[in-house]
């Protein structure tokens, strides 16, 4: 074929793949010029180019900051703990409701669990504190009523990461089971039938039918989620975090923000976020490799 | 840090975030922007004091807080106030204002994203946050204003005071225009004097009467509120706990002075100064009792503290003078819902030298400032100076004789019940009369007769009440001509590390309060808190040569 004969044939293809295309080279590559912030006293009044090249300090100086060691590790163990708690989650929930048989009821429980993936982390926070506040939350009223003392949800630090991660699943559990059904709705239901007449119980097809089904999905999103173990979203930790907490709920994105927007402190904060997105391409590269070692399963 | 946003802009909905998003649009513009820059820089920097208006129009863009609350029929950039300085300042001298609004939360971070944007960016900025104010000074983004201010601004100087003008010295240079403040007091103390009655008790007049008080607040319950009475009102927030603390600091030396205090954002701390420790283990005492509101570590802007007060539920706390006072108000609302209840002005907390010792307002409010960018750098400093002269002021903050207000013994005395057609010509006068913070009368207990007139008439004997303690036993903060870096650098870091101090050592227990107190402090100075130190020290050595 050639070249003329082949772009008349497709060039509908690439009229499509243009608008993506532009997306990334315009949103995802273009803003990596500012990268270079990190390697320059940036002084917004002389601009990128007028900065002074600066080489590794900015490294060295956040290298050498308490608080960006500790913000690390909440970073990583508030994302293991949410990896091992919120990973299985939509997992069960999509099992479950794949196996629910009245459609109304399926549909409706899902719009139910659906529903608090669209409610602001801001909103979700007042009401976290209403909820399960000291001297005035509901929970607490209901603890103290029966003659239990207050609970410290919020105010201490090994409580409050149990409030952080249950608050995560109630959030974000119904909305991760889409994916899962939507797997599942090309999964054969002869399998199903086939297995029950062969005498296979409700447990055995769930564990031979429908996991295995679901395997490629589940590593796909293992190792997606694993790329994002450096990284966490800003509004959780900051919006259910407080002061009395702030020894676990300090993390890398309030940090940056702390650092580089209150303080105007860019070459620091660039510096952060540089260093998050070389660990996470390690980590997403390095799972992946195991993955296809062990499980023979990759997403590259 | 721009690759990182992207993969955040699921969830865009807080402020924190918008801010965020905000800032790299700002890292965006300024590359873009740069190379004109370059170019224009020295055009700018010789044209900023000369350009005269020679029958041409020109447009002066001037910043202003935008709070969202524009009553209908009006906006931030079209009200009575835009229009009364277009036609008494503008017209007359051929020059066309216009007005940049920046929301009043985001102030800082949307200034930022104006001043990288180059050539765009307003001729009058301003900022309360003296931080950001040197860092512009000191990265090279201000104009030089002394020239500026010789030649086109005497009113303005006269009016300004030399004390408040000094404020905008950086190295040597006026970079700044701090706005006059006029009510130097901040805080006042309240107490329940129903509940006293109820027990029998006096007003405390002590720290230790206080303590007793509260003790009996929580034992005998005088408002019957059924174990939830909260003895001590307490959040995060400077009002409620910077009087309690300023009252266990010791006397201290000129030179202790200098050197320990630590400056963060624009309040001095006491974190190093002899008596921090005290005040830290008596709020452990009162919050290990039961004597303090239990989840003070969450209430970082006052608003659960206001409504406990209001809910007729807290004996005594601390607070801004007049804030309770307000129409439907914090007070008023307390009296909506418990008819019987008296809250009454009091000063409590008292020194080892027997003062009710608290701190008090630098004499500055927000920094004004003008980009070197600005091609209408004379025009800007021309408008504060019609600003600062005549009556021109007044007029603003005050409105209209026989409408807005009447003058009773030389004070404006707002009118009750004024149409709304009225009332709302002053509703953003405080961010349009930028040069001075606070109504000005000419003295300080002339503007505290007209906030006082300017409140609900059942409430204006206990603010006069409160803003005479305010001003009473005060401590001026410290300032040193030369911005002190490591504060600049360090102080946002270490205010939160500051209040994680002060939450933690308050809520351990009282055998942990020792080693939590250690580690806390450890981390503090370790953040910052030790740079601050060794440079105070070192310009101090500097000044007493």
């Amino acid at each position: 074929m050639n070249a003329t004969r082949y772009i008349r044939r497709y060039w509908q293809l690439y009229a499509l793949l243009v608008l993506p295309v532009l997306y990334f080279a315009i949103f995802k590559y273009g803003p990596m010029y500012g990268v270079i912030i990190a390697f320059k006293d940036f002084n917004f009044f002389q601009g990128i180019n007028g900065s002074e090249w600066i080489g590794f300090d900015a490294f060295r100086e956040v290298f050498a900051m308490r608080d960006f060691y500790k913000t690390l590790r909440n970073t990583l163990m508030l994302n293991l703990l949410d990896l091992i708690v919120s990973f299985p989650a939509p997992l069960f929930i999509a099992i479950m409701l794949y196996e629910l048989r009245t459609a109304w009821f399926r549909k409706l429980s899902q719009t139910i669990l659906y529903i608090p993936h669209f409610i602001s982390w801001v909103i979700i926070g007042g009401i976290a504190y209403q909820v399960f506040g000291t001297q005035s939350g509901m929970l607490n009223n209901v603890i103290t009523s029966l003659g239990f003392d207050a609970v410290p949800f919020l105010t201490d630090k090994n409580y409050w990461l149990v409030t952080y991660l249950a608050i995560g699943v109630w959030q974000s559990a119904g909305w991760g089971t889409i994916i899962y059904l939507a797997a599942l709705t090309g999964l054969n239901r002869e399998l199903f039938e086939a297995a029950e007449v062969d005498g296979a119980g409700r447990m055995r097809r769930i564990w031979s039918i429908t996991l295995p089904s679901l395997k490629p999905t589940i590593v796909t999103l293992l190792i997606i989620n694993i790329g994002h173990m450096i990284s966490i979203g800003f509004d959780r930790p900051y919006v259910i975090g407080n002061t009395t907490v702030r020894e676990y709920s300090d993390v890398l994105s309030t940090f940056v923000y702390r650092v580089g927007l209150e303080s105007g402190q860019y070459t620091l904060a660039t510096v952060v976020g540089l260093f998050q997105a070389v660990v996470g391409l390690v980590f997403v590269l390095g799972s992946n490799y195991v993955s296809k070692k062990l499980a023979d399963q990759s997403i590259l | 840090m721009v690759k990182k946003l992207n993969q955040h802009g699921m969830h865009k909905k807080t402020a924190g975030l918008l801010a965020l998003t905000l800032a790299s649009t700002a890292l965006l513009s300024a590359c873009g922007g740069n190379n004109n820059n370059n170019g224009g820089d020295t055009a700018s920097a010789t044209s900023g004091s000369s350009s005269a208006p020679s029958g041409k129009s020109v447009t002066l863009k001037v910043e202003v807080f935008d709070r969202g609350n524009a009553p209908d029929g009006m906006s931030i950039t079209n009200n009575y106030l835009t229009k009364f300085v277009q036609d008494n300042f503008g017209t007359p001298n051929n020059i066309k204002l216009e007005f940049v609004p920046v929301p009043r939360s985001e102030e800082v971070n949307k200034l930022n994203v104006l001043m990288a944007s180059g050539s765009d960016v307003p001729d009058i900025v301003f900022t309360y946050d003296s931080g950001t104010f040197f860092r512009y000074a000191q990265q090279g983004g201000l104009t030089d204003l002394s020239e500026l201010l010789d030649q086109y601004g005497s009113n303005l100087k006269s009016f300004l005071g030399e004390d408040t003008l000094a404020y905008g010295v950086v190295e040597g240079t006026q970079y700044g225009i701090p706005a006059k403040r006029t009510h130097l007091g901040k805080y006042s103390s309240f107490i329940r004097t129903d509940w006293l009655d109820k027990l029998g008790l006096q007003v405390p007049k002590t720290t230790d009467e206080l303590y007793d008080v509260l003790k009996a607040f929580k034992e005998k319950d005088p408002g019957g509120t059924g174990g939830k009475a909260i003895p001590l009102g307490m959040s995060i927030a400077p009002a409620q706990y910077e009087p309690l603390i300023w009252s266990f600091i010791q006397p201290t030396t000129e030179e202790q002075k200098y050197t320990l205090t630590q400056q963060l954002g624009s309040r001095d701390y006491p974190v190093l100064l002899p008596g921090f420790k005290d005040a830290l283990q008596f709020m452990n005492k009162l919050y290990n009792e039961g004597l303090m509101s239990a989840d003070f570590g969450l209430d970082e802007d006052k608003t659960k503290l206001g409504q406990d007060v209001s809910n007729g539920l807290v004996g005594f706390y601390s607070e801004d003078d007049m804030n309770p006072f307000y129409k439907d108000g914090t007070v008023d609302t307390l009296k909506a819902n418990i008819p019987t209840a008296v809250l009454s002005s009091v000063d409590v907390y008292t020194n080892s030298e027997g003062k009710h010792a608290k701190p008090e307002y630098a004499p500055v409010g927000m920094y004004i400032m003008i980009p070197k960018a600005s091609k209408h750098a004379a025009e800007a400093v021309k408008y504060l100076d019609w600003m600062a002269s005549g009556d021109n002021l007044f007029r603003m903050q005050n409105g209209v004789e026989g409408e807005n207000y009447n003058l009773v013994d030389g004070v404006p005395v707002t009118i009750a019940d004024q149409p709304a057609e009225f009332s709302n010509r002053l509703y953003n006068q405080g961010d349009m009369a930028i040069i001075s913070n606070g109504k000005s009368l000419g003295d300080a207990d002339k503007n505290v007769e007209a906030y006082v007139k300017g409140m609900p008439e059942a409430n204006q004997e206990e603010t006069r009440k409160a803003m005479t303690i305010s001003r009473t036993d005060t401590i001026a903060p410290i300032r040193f001509d030369v911005p002190v870096e490591s504060q600049a650098k360090y102080g946002t870091t270490l205010l939160d590390k500051f209040e994680e101090l002060l939450v933690k050592t308050t809520m351990a227990k009282p055998d942990q309060f020792e080693t939590t107190y250690e580690s806390m402090l450890k981390d503090y100075m370790a953040s910052g808190g030790q740079a601050i130190l060794d440079e105070r020290k070192k310009l101090y050595a500097d000044m007493q040569k």
